[in-house]
Formats: structure tokens, sequence, C-alpha cells
């Protein structure tokens, strides 16, 4: 399974140099997205190796392979190749002590500021086996630790020890809760029927959520990612939007007034739920209120309303209206009042994204008939955008610190699921199974 | 012509099959919804600047977000063991430490039995019944002089078979965003609706539904196949 899909993942490079999601080059570079500030710097950070401490010969390696990677990916480190600059990491050895102290004044004087090393062990028991690893981190220079972890569980629980310790790391160094264990959830086509999945932020651990053998789409978290809402298919004649406990599977049916009932989103404190319906004619944005059930129509149009997306205040909705002729990107107070058109540039702009710190959105941009992502200020100043190249880009959906976005696109052939930076760059494959992946929806921080 | 969508139906059943599922039980798509939904397609009047309803509604859980440091500990000079299993993440309810599997697996006793077989009658119902379809052009529910003359044959065998039932598809090509296209398909289901009440097709008779570009009947890049997807589809209803 594993080394499937890291085949999968070198293949996915490949593709990537061979330009399937591109990156604007033009202006793109100059403009920084600031997902915290504008002046942030990385901090420096090296990883000495999880070293074996007795069992298999994969359990460090994997550890180290996925703490790298989650390191890299919150944006908060600077993952620095020790080895190039001629630090010998297996000099530390069994443990921080004698002969080390060169490694970590090498570390220093190449500006290093934070070294991380570890080790894991397997303890097999009569019944279960028993997987500890020990993490360990060092601030500049020093060789005495400033903080560790020790972690015990399944070997089933590997990658999710290296994730918690990462997260760990970014909550030390920025009091963010990190997004090494955060979600997605997604559309995965089963022959010609759509089911709901999960998987973790970084395309591992996969588990289907639906099989009822017709079309889910359209999943979105509630703000404690115990839930998600979707759009279902009742006798495949009529939509639904559904509701799924994750830990129980426990389903039920919340909106079910006949016609179209599309692009759930539940506000950011859980107490409405945004969708746009066609239950009173044409698809119009209505508001239910999750403790009254009182249902509002906010948009009264004789055009398409749909895709709505709470600002993270959950005071505005940008949404999607054709009122205009094409699609274009609109904003209203949650209430409907105020409604202003945000998008003026090209004649399609759809799937907006509000970004969980306010100041983007994001959303699907046709530009020169390629259908791709653009962000833009909630007040239309700045504008740019993300992707380029060909085929059909979709569903833009934000991690939870603000720094990624996850979106589905045909760039490859089939639909799959990649993850950019918030500007645009660093684009990875998170999907390599299945004719069709789809609808992405970053789940919140825990 | 475009070809006839029937391939596509015996990829969907061979699949279907495939998926196992035996069971014609309702359970997967509504287990827990007998105590809280309402299922039903009540209409609901009035179409005024807003409208307060509750029929068709659910129950919803409380999904407030407890804010926090995500169960994070911070590091720790002689750190003790921390016990982490796949419930921790708090995904599951339970912030209890090992508390068992985080994700449900999912239900395959479901409907997809049933709907195998349905689909399957409703495929035989419609070729039986030789009803053409309608294509469109690219972003448009604009019904074609083509379209217009299939549907007044369409028209002829439904008034001649007065009983039936007929659902009118509404589909796209995979250009264009998921959730818009539900739309567009929306609207092409409408307006074929539409024409053949004109035609004097009872509308009590017609149902519509959009599929958008979840159920394209080929999946090539290309126009050739586009035209083929952009299409409004009639199927024969031969359940409820």
């Amino acid at each position: 399974m594993s080394g499937m899909k890291l085949a999968g993942a070198a293949l996915g490079t490949v593709l990537f140099v061979a330009g399937a999601i591109g990156i604007l080059e033009s202006g793109a570079a100059d403009v920084f997205l600031e997902a915290t500030r504008p002046d942030f710097q990385k901090i420096s950070l090296g990883v000495l190796g999880i070293q074996n401490g007795g069992g298999p010969e994969w359990l460090g390696g994997r550890l180290e392979e996925v703490l790298k990677k989650d390191v890299k990916r919150s944006l908060v480190f600077d993952l620095v190749d020790l080895p190039s600059l001629g630090i010998k990491v297996r000099d530390v050895g069994n443990g921080v002590g004698n002969g080390s102290k060169t490694v970590f004044k090498q570390a220093a004087d190449n500006g290093v500021s934070v070294l991380v090393w570890g080790k894991a062990a397997l303890k097999e028991g009569e019944k279960d086996s028993d997987v500890n690893m020990e993490g360990f981190v060092y601030d500049s220079g020093s060789d005495e630790v400033v903080g560790g972890k020790r972690y015990a569980g399944s070997p089933s629980v590997v990658r999710l020890m290296a994730h918690r310790f990462a997260d760990e790391l970014v909550f030390r160094y920025t009091g963010e809760p990190g997004i090494a264990r955060t979600k997605i959830a997604y559309v995965s086509a089963q022959g010609a029927a759509r089911e709901i999945y999960v998987m973790d932020y970084d395309g591992y651990d996969s588990r289907q959520l639906t099989a009822d053998g017709f079309l889910n789409l359209m999943p979105r978290w509630s703000p404690d990612r115990r839930f998600l809402v979707f759009t279902a298919y009742r006798d495949r004649n009529t939509q639904d939007i559904d509701m799924i406990e994750l830990a129980t599977g426990k389903r039920w049916t919340v909106f079910s007034q006949g016609g179209l009932n599309i692009t759930p989103a539940l506000s950011p404190d859980g107490n409405f739920l945004a969708f746009a319906s066609s239950h009173e004619g044409n698809s119009e944005i209505y508001r239910l209120d999750t403790r009254t059930k009182a249902n509002q129509r906010l948009t009264v149009n004789p055009s398409g309303d749909l895709s709505p997306s709470w600002s993270p205040t959950g005071r505005e909705l940008a949404f999607v209206s054709d009122r205009g002729g094409g699609p274009q990107l609109f904003l209203m107070s949650a209430d409907g009042s105020n409604v202003r058109r945000l998008t003026f540039e090209g004649d399609y702009n759809a799937a907006p994204a509000w970004s969980p710190r306010g100041n983007w959105i994001a959303y699907v941009c046709r530009t020169r008939k390629e259908y791709k992502l653009c962000v833009i200020t909630p007040d239309g100043q700045k504008r740019m955008q993300l992707t380029t190249g060909g085929g059909v880009d979709d569903s833009p959906s934000w991690s939870p610190d603000g720094r990624h976005l996850v979106f589905s696109s045909t760039a490859d052939g089939k639909s799959h699921i990649y993850m950019i930076d918030s500007d645009g760059k660093n684009a990875e494959r998170l999907t390599f199974e299945g004719t069709h992946n789809s609808a992405p929806a970053w789940s919140p921080a825990s | 012509m475009p070809k006839t969508p029937t391939t596509f139906y015996i990829v969907l059943i061979a699949t279907v099959m495939l998926t196992g599922a035996t069971g014609c039980s309702k359970k997967g798509v509504q287990s827990a919804g007998d105590q809280t939904s309402q299922p039903g397609t009540a209409q609901s009047g009035g179409s005024g600047t807003s409208s307060s309803s509750k029929s068709g509604v659910g129950s919803f859980p409380d999904t407030s977000m407890q804010s926090g440091s995500g169960g994070l500990k911070g590091l720790d000079k002689n750190p003790s063991e921390e016990r982490v299993g796949a419930g921790e993440e708090r995904l599951g309810g339970g912030s209890g430490a090992g508390s068992g599997t985080m994700l449900a697996k999912a239900d395959p006793s479901g409907s997809a039995g049933r709907q195998m077989d349905e689909i399957r009658a409703e495929q035989a119902a419609s070729s039986a019944a030789g009803l053409r379809d309608v294509y469109f052009g690219y972003d448009s529910w604009t019904i074609s002089e083509e379209g217009r003359q299939a549907l007044g044959r369409d028209a002829e065998w439904m008034k001649s078979n007065p009983s039936t039932m007929i659902k009118v598809e509404g589909h796209c090509d995979e250009r264009g965003t998921a959730a818009y296209n539900l739309v567009l398909g929306e609207k092409r289901a409408k307006a074929i609706r539409n024409y053949l009440v004109e035609l004097g097709v009872g509308a009590n008779r017609l149902s519509v539904v959009s599929y958008g570009k979840e159920r394209p009947f080929c999946n090539e890049h290309a126009e050739s196949c586009y035209q083929q997807n952009r299409r409004g589809h009639l199927v024969v209803r031969t359940g409820k």
C-alpha cells in the first residue's frame, strides 16, 4: 500500500515538473499572499533523524519522512537539508551526548535555529504491538533539550504520531495548532456512482463514508469536525442535503424540499446552514437556522444564485450569481442585504471560498477558455491568478491556517486533488487512485 | 447522431454489482434519519422576499467549535508518555484517547442494489419507448430546432402513453465548475419540461432533475464528447 503510494508520489512529481499544474509566471512572485504577517520569517529547522531504537527497518524512516514533509508544509519552518551543509546526521549516534556537540555547533554556524532528533521502537506484545516514539527539540547551538514528547500507540497510528509531533512544533513556535492532523473530505467515483471520502491532509489513509451507489456531492465540514453536510440524491430523482456523523456513520436528511439542493455550508458558529435551493422556482440562496429551523430566503432573483461561502466572522457571504449573464462572484450580508458584485474581470467566475483569515476569496476564474484558480480581496482591490495550464480547476478550499489551498484539477487527464500554497506555489498531488476525485473540503483545525 | 447511452448503463450496472451490495434496505441512506428527517417533496408556497418554512427540515446537532490548542499538551523537558490513538483527534466526538475508530466504515448494505435494479428497469422502459434526447450548445439552455423536432416526437409518444411518468435529466459537459453545472443542468431540464408542456403534455407527468457534469455519457476531453454530454435525457419512470 505505502509502496504504491510512494510510487504515485514520485509520478506526481514527474507530472508536476512536466507542467501539469502551472504557476503563473508573471507578477505572482512579487506579490506575497500574507497568511500571517508580511514580514514572517520562516524558522530554519533541521531534522537529525528519527532513529530505530529497536524495531523494523522502516519505522524510524517512516516517522522521519512524515515529520519532514509536515515541517515543510507548515510553512512556519524552513526545512534545512543538514547533509548538504556537511553535517553528518549519523554522528548524533545513539542519543545526544559525547561527539554530538560538533553537530550542534556546525548547525548553529550554518544558521539552523532548531534541531529535532528522535528515536522509535516497536514492542511486540502477545496480543498487540506498540510503537514508541520519542522526539526532542534543541534550540540554536545548545545540546540541551528544550522540550520533547513521548508517544505510544499501535503501529497503525505511526503517521499520526509524526503529524502530532509536527503540530507540537508549530504550536511551540507560533501558538497555532498546526494543520498536520487536519483532514480533507472529497468525492470519489465508484464506477458511475460518486461517494464521500475523508483522507488525511497529505492524501494518506482515505476512508469511504457513503456507499449508496448513486450521487453524493460537495461535502463541507461542521466547525467541530464531527459532521459533514453534503448533497445526496434520494431515489436518483430529487436532491436532499444530508448530514453524516464521522465517528458512527449515522446519516440523516436535514433539508428535503423538492428541487435543486446544493452547495451547503455551515456557518463558523454552526448556527446556520447556507445553501442553494430551487424549491421555490429557480436556484436561490437560503439560510436555515439550525436551532429554530426557520429557513430564510436571502436572494430574490430570476437568475441562478448558488455556492454561498461564509466569511470567518459569519457576518457576510460570498456567492455566485448569473444575474449579469455568466456566473460572477457577489457579496452580501448574512441577512441577504447589501448585495454587491465582487468580480468584473472575465465572463465566468465561480466556486468562491472565503479564507479563514478573511483577507482573500479564492475562486474559479475562466481565462482563455481554461478554468483556473484566482484569489481576490473582499474589497475587490487586489486580484491574482494562482494556477495556469490546461484542464479544469474546481472547488478551492482553504487550509485552516490560510497558508494552503486544496482543489480538484483535470490537468493530468482525470480529475484529482491537489494542494498549493496560498501564492500558487509548491503544487502537490494528493490522490492517485480511482478515475475521479473532486470537491475537496479541508477540515477545520482541531 | 450521438451514440446511445447503452454502454454507459452497462458500465454502471457492472460497477454497481461489483460494489457487492445485495441488500435493498434503505438503511444506509436514512438510518439515522428515521427519527429526525421528514422525507417528502412538499412544495412550499409563495415566492416573496422571504419565506419561513419548517417542512422538510431535519434535526441539527450542536456543531459549534470548541476552540483550543487541538489537544496539544506542549513540549516538555521530561515528557511523560502520551497514548496516541486514532480517536484522539476528536473527529469521533469523544476526546477519549485511544477511543477506537475515528471514522466509521461505510455501510455497503445501502441502496446500491436497489439503485441498480431501478436504473435497469428505467433504462429498459426508456429504450422501449424510443424517447429522443435533446442536445445543447456550450453554456446554453436554449432548445435548438433539432431539439424541438425531437421533443415533438417525444410529446406524441407521451400523449399516446398517457399513464407514463417522465423524468427529464439535465446534463452538462466537464467544463466549468461542478456547482454551476448543476444549475445549468436544471435550466436545461426545465427548458425541456416547459416545451413539452407547451406541446400539451401534462406538467404533472414531468419531473426534472439535474445531474450537472456528474453522470457523463462519455469521458474524453474533446468537443465530440462534450456535445454528447450537454443533453437533456428523457427517462420513463418505473418506480414511485
